[in-house]
C-alpha cells in the first residue's frame, strides 16, 4: 500500500514535471482559450450589450414611434441580457465558463500522452513495476488534472485583468469543480487510449467527441434557451455542471434547467469522476503490450 | 533453491501466428543465460511472457518460485529489464527517471538518492545525472537503461537486444558492465541476442531459437562440440546424398539447403584435396567450396541449413503456411 502510494506519486511528479518542461505545451493549452474569449467575448460582448444598441433601430418609424422613449427600449434590452446571462455581461459569462473549458480540452491530452508512451516505451516501465496499476494510472490521472486545473486557473486569473464582475474568494471552490471535471474526462481519455495504437484514430474520435460537448455544455450560450434535443444532451453532459459550478462560484450567475444548484453539480461531477476513473483504473490492470 | 527461471512447453500465439512453439528451459541462479536467434525467433516474446507483459497461451513459466500467470507482482519485484526499444522518458532528466522508477519498487529518501548517483558513476553517466534524456545518444541512453534496471536490485537481469544498433565502442562498454555484473555481484542475467559473438563472449549457457523453438542448448563448448573441428562447405551440381556416402574418411556428412552438403573432418586442408579427386572421379562438378572453424554461426546452419546472418533478412515473425514464405524460398 505504501509502495503503491509512493507510485502514485511518482507518477503526479512525472506528469508535473515534463508540463513543467514543455513550455510549448502550455503556452498552446492557454492561447486557444484566449483566442476565443478575444473573438467570441468582444464580437458578442458588443451585441449583447444595452448600450450599444441604437433605439431607433428597434423602435422603426411606425405610427407609435413617436410616443416610445428610447430609454425606456434600452431598460427593457438590458434586462433581457441580465435574464438571459444571469446578470452580467457577455465577457464575463464566456471567461467563466472558459475556464472550464480550458481543462476539458486538456483532459484529452492525456489520453493522447497515454498513445505516446505506448509508443515510445514509458508505458512498459510502468507495466513491469510491481506497484499496484491501478495506482500507477491514477497518479498519472491526478497528475494531469492538476495541470488541468492550473491551466484553467491562468486563464481565471488572465479573467480578472479584462472584466470586474468576478469575485476572488470563489476561485479556489471553482477550481474543485474544474478538477473533478478534469479527473472524469482525462479517465475517459486514457480508457479509450488503452484501445487505440494510433495517434491518429484517437485523435478524430476525441475532435468528433469535444466539439459537440463542448458547444451543449452552456459555455458559449445558457442551456435553458436551447432547443429541447440539446438541452436533453447538456443534461447528460458532465461539462454542464462543471459550467454552471464555476460560473456560479466565480460570478454568481445561476442561468440552468430548474434542478441545477451548486450541490447537485457537485454531487453529479463527483459520481463522474468516481466512475470514469474505476474504468480508466480497471482497463489499465488489464493492459498487456499486445493491443 | 538452485533454478530463478522455469519455462516448461511455453506456447505464446498471437491470433494465429504461433510466436513460441512450446519451448522448456530453466536458468540457474548466477550464470548469462542467453536466447540466440534471428529476429522472429520468438525470443522477445519469450522475455515479455518471462517479465508478465504477455500472458501464455498455454504451458508454465515461474521465476523465483512464482508462476508469472498467478502472481505478476511477486516476479515483477524480482526482476529488472532492459527492453529492445528504449523505454525512457525523453523530457525528463537522466536523475528523474531513475528517480521514477525507484519510486515505483518502493525505494525514496536519501537511500534512493544515493542509490541513483551511486549507479549512474557505474555507467559513467554522473556528470549527465541533470540533463534531459533527449539530449543522449543511443549508447548513453542503453547505459542508463541498465542502470535504472539495477536500482531496485533485482534478482533477474533481463536484457533484451542489449547492444542492438550501437556503435563498437558503446557495445564493448555494455558488454564490460555485463561482466561486471556477473563478477562481482554474481547477477543472472538472460540476454537475448541475434549476435553470436555476444552470446559467444558473455554466455555461460546459449539457447539457440528458431521459428519459435529451442533448436540447441548448452555451453558454447559443448554446441559446437556437435562439429567436431573443421567443417567444410561445398555447393556442387549433382547427387549431393551419393556424394556424401563416397567421403569414407568423414566424421559426418549433411546435405543442407540445396545441393550444399557440410562435412565434419578432423583437418579440413589435408581432406580437400581428397575430397576434389573423389569428386573428379564420380563425375560431380563442385562449384562452390569454403572451410571454417565452428562457431555458433557454423552450429545454427548445421541445424536449420541457414546461415545465422542470411535469417536476419527474414520477417519479423514466422509465418506459417504463408504464400509470403513460399515465394521467398524460390
Amino acid at each position: 500500500m505504501n509502495r503503491d502510494l509512493d507510485a502514485l506519486i511518482a507518477l503526479v511528479y512525472r506528469q508535473l514535471k515534463r508540463w513543467i518542461v514543455s513550455r510549448s505545451r502550455i503556452i498552446s493549452i492557454i492561447v486557444q482559450p484566449l483566442l476565443w474569449i478575444v473573438f467570441l467575448g468582444l464580437g458578442f460582448g458588443t451585441i449583447f450589450s444595452a448600450e450599444n444598441i441604437d433605439p431607433s433601430i428597434i423602435i422603426g418609424n411606425s405610427s407609435i414611434a413617436k410616443y416610445i422613449d428610447p430609454s425606456v427600449v434600452r431598460n427593457m434590452l438590458s434586462r433581457y441580457f441580465t435574464a438571459t446571462f444571469g446578470g452580467v455581461d457577455y465577457i464575463t459569462y464566456l471567461v467563466t465558463g472558459m475556464a472550464a473549458m480550458t481543462a476539458f480540452i486538456g483532459s484529452f491530452i492525456s489520453g493522447i500522452s497515454v498513445i505516446w508512451d505506448k509508443q515510445f516505451g514509458f508505458l512498459k516501465e510502468t507495466l513491469v513495476a510491481p506497484a499496484s496499476r491501478k495506482f500507477i494510472i491514477l497518479g498519472r490521472a491526478i497528475g494531469d488534472s492538476i495541470i488541468n486545473t492550473l491551466q484553467s486557473l491562468i486563464i481565471i486569473l488572465l479573467a480578472l485583468l479584462i472584466t470586474d464582475q468576478i469575485n476572488p474568494w470563489g476561485i479556489p471552490v471553482a477550481l474543485v469543480y474544474i478538477f473533478m471535471m478534469s479527473l472524469g474526462f482525462t479517465g475517459l481519455g486514457i480508457a479509450m487510449s488503452l484501445k487505440f495504437s494510433s495517434m491518429e484514430g484517437f485523435q478524430m474520435i476525441i475532435n468528433l467527441l469535444t466539439m459537440p460537448l463542448m458547444f451543449m455544455s452552456g459555455v458559449f450560450y445558457p442551456i435553458n434557451t436551447m432547443p429541447e434535443w440539446m438541452k436533453a444532451i447538456a443534461v447528460i453532459n458532465p461539462l454542464t455542471y462543471c459550467v454552471y459550478g464555476t460560473r456560479y462560484w466565480l460570478a454568481g450567475v445561476e442561468t440552468g434547467l430548474s434542478f441545477m444548484n451548486p450541490i447537485t453539480s457537485l454531487a453529479i461531477l463527483a459520481v463522474f469522476m468516481i466512475i470514469f476513473t474505476a474504468i480508466a483504473m480497471v482497463s489499465f490492470d488489464k493492459t498487456t503490450v499486445e493491443d | 533453491m538452485d533454478e530463478i527461471v522455469v519455462v516448461e512447453n511455453l506456447v505464446k500465439k498471437f491470433k494465429d501466428v504461433v510466436a513460441v512453439d512450446g519451448i522448456s528451459f530453466t536458468i540457474r541462479r548466477g550464470e548469462i543465460f542467453a536466447l540466440l536467434g534471428p529476429n522472429g525467433a520468438g525470443k522477445t516474446t519469450t522475455i515479455h511472457v518471462i517479465a508478465t507483459l504477455l500472458r501464455p497461451t498455454s504451458g508454465r513459466v515461474f521465476v523465483g518460485g512464482y508462476d508469472v500467470t498467478r502472481d505478476p507482482d511477486k516476479v515483477r519485484e524480482k526482476i529488472g529489464i532492459v527492453f529492445q526499444d528504449p523505454s525512457l522518458d525523453n523530457q525528463l532528466t537522466a536523475y528523474d527517471n531513475m528517480y521514477i522508477h525507484g519510486k515505483l519498487y518502493g525505494l525514496r529518501g536519501r537511500e534512493l538518492h544515493d542509490k541513483i548517483m551511486k549507479l549512474l558513476e557505474f555507467v559513467d553517466l554522473k556528470q549527465y545525472a541533470h540533463k534531459q534524456v533527449r539530449y543522449f545518444s543511443g549508447g548513453m541512453r542503453r547505459r542508463l537503461e541498465v542502470a535504472r534496471s539495477l536500482l531496485h536490485e533485482p534478482e533477474l537481469l533481463i536484457l533484451d537486444e542489449p547492444t542492438i544498433g550501437l556503435d563498437p565502442q558503446s557495445r564493448a562498454k555494455i558488454w564490460d558492465y555485463i561482466r561486471m555484473l556477473k563478477k562481482e555481484h554474481g547477477m543472472t542475467i538472460l540476454l537475448t541476442t541475434h549476435y553470436m559473438d555476444e552470446a559467444e563472449e558473455l554466455a555461460n549457457r546459449i539457447a539457440i531459437m528458431d521459428h519459435g523453438k529451442i533448436i540447441a542448448m548448452g555451453t558454447v563448448e559443448e554446441l559446437k562440440a556437435m562439429l567436431g573441428k573443421d567443417v567444410i562447405y561445398l555447393t556442387l551440381e549433382g547427387d549431393a546424398m551419393g556424394f556424401c556416402s563416397k567421403l569414407g574418411f568423414a566424421k559426418n556428412c549433411n546435405v543442407i539447403g540445396k545441393k550444399r552438403i557440410e562435412i565434419l573432418v578432423d583437418n579440413a586442408p589435408r581432406y580437400l584435396p581428397e575430397i576434389f579427386n573423389i569428386a573428379l572421379m564420380n563425375g560431380v562438378e563442385i562449384r562452390e567450396v569454403s572451410y571454417r572453424r565452428p562457431t555458433l554461426n557454423e552450429v545454427f546452419l548445421h541445424l536449420t541449413g541457414r546461415e545465422l546472418r542470411e535469417s536476419l533478412e527474414e520477417a519479423p515473425l514466422p509465418i506459417h503456411r504463408s504464400p509470403r514464405r513460399w515465394r521467398r524460398s524460390r
